[in-house]
């Protein structure tokens, strides 16, 4: 098998951190037919839910860095996108889905997200 | 049922002897496939479904195909070339005579340094990391990006890859580029770039 | 001779491709979620025709949420 690495550090570790749990996310990928279809649809549904909340949190930090908002605004901004963030992990555990399963490729535009 | 492992031209070279292949014609275009054995999806049988693509490539311009794609019989695959005929061959062409690179780029994930737990602490880490992420994109991406013939994207991994993409490279570039990517990681000390491939290229071959 | 760490590290970049990436064809795909890919090209067809027509001021641009 041939060499695949052009260029790298001599410790590799920094860019191996998402392999234990790789193989794992790898054996869910196999289609269960109806199980299949649902995680398909949260996928789509899970997608936009993600570009929104990330639109929202985007608009937030312009905002803040404009300077628009007081202290205690900006906390509770926070502490609601905080929120908002471990619902979608939870949600996404829920479906089995990873992070880079709620995207589009948009091609030469790069992803959605 | 057969699985489809790329598009390419029709006719082509001999096909590698390393699989069970047989180039099904569409037109100017061919299906190269091969008898479905059940799709695995473990590191081994990745890396051999790699391993043929990659022999392909050795003598002849490709489009590889998704993983698991396997349609009925010879006349689906043709249907299915047919179906996006003219879009797989303008993909071709955008392909030709090039291959496609990998770059990931780590750092050190900024410390607290005594930030805010909670809300603000929350958004100051988002914004930091945005801030980390725009700096890399002019820095590393955008240089990269000038030798090759087209660049993709991808959604780094948090918390501290900052940069993962794809590029389409001529044949011939490749060790400018690749040379690019030692200057780049040497003019950062604290950033590590890891640079793999050839690959064929799977993140152009769609538009 | 390859590592095996060296592997491992190019994996990552396999499953990015061979999963993520590569042309998304009409058939009996046996991969969880890629019925849902054929909705994404042509959701990406249209999205990059959109983002075509506004860089040539064909269309208005979108809202600054973006």
């Amino acid at each position: 098998m041939s060499r695949k690495i052009l260029h790298g550090p001599d410790d590799l570790e920094p860019f191996a951190g998402e392999l234990p749990h790789l193989t794992d996310a790898l054996s869910r990928r196999i289609n269960t037919d109806q199980e299949g279809l649902e995680r398909g649809l949260a996928q789509l549904v899970l997608t936009i839910v993600e570009l929104l909340r990330q639109l929202m949190e985007r608009q937030a930090l312009r905002r803040i860095d404009g300077g628009a908002l007081s202290e205690e605004q900006v906390e509770r901004l926070g502490s609601t996108f905080m929120e908002l963030d471990k619902r979608m992990e939870q949600l996404r555990h829920e479906f089995g889905l990873e992070e880079e399963d709620l995207n589009l490729n948009l091609g030469p535009l790069g992803n959605l997200l | 049922m057969i699985e489809l492992f790329a598009i390419a031209e029709y006719p082509g070279p001999p096909l590698p002897a390393l699989a069970p292949l047989r180039a099904v014609r569409a037109g100017s275009l061919a299906a190269i496939c091969a008898p479905a054995e059940g799709v695995k999806v473990t590191p081994e049988a990745l890396w051999r479904h790699e391993q043929v693509v990659e022999a392909l490539m050795e003598d002849r311009d490709l489009l590889p195909v998704r993983y698991g794609t396997l349609v009925d019989d010879d006349a689906a695959a043709v249907r299915a070339v047919d179906a996006r005929r003219d879009e797989l061959s303008a993909a071709l062409d955008r392909v030709r005579g090039a291959v496609e690179l990998s770059v990931r780029a780590v750092g050190d994930p900024e410390d607290g340094d005594g930030e805010a737990a909670g809300g603000r602490g929350y958004l100051r880490t988002k914004m930091r990391s945005a801030a980390a992420q725009e700096s890399v994109t002019l820095s590393l991406h955008k240089p990269l990006a000038a030798l090759a013939r087209a660049d993709m994207r991808r959604s780094p991994r948090p918390p501290s890859e900052l940069l993962r993409a794809a590029y389409l490279v001529d044949r011939d570039a490749i060790g400018a580029f690749t040379r690019l990517v030692a200057r780049l990681d040497d003019r950062h000390p604290g950033l590590q770039l890891l640079c793999t491939g050839p690959w064929p290229p799977y993140s152009f071959a769609e538009a | 001779m390859t590592s095996i760490l060296e592997r491992d590290v190019a994996l990552i970049d396999v499953v990015d491709r061979l999963l993520g990436g590569g042309v998304v064809i009409a058939g009996d795909i046996t991969l969880a979620v890629a019925d849902v890919d054929l909705v994404y090209v042509s959701l990406r067809a249209l999205i990059t025709s959109v983002a075509t027509a506004e860089e040539k001021q064909l269309l208005p641009r979108m809202g600054s949420a973006v």
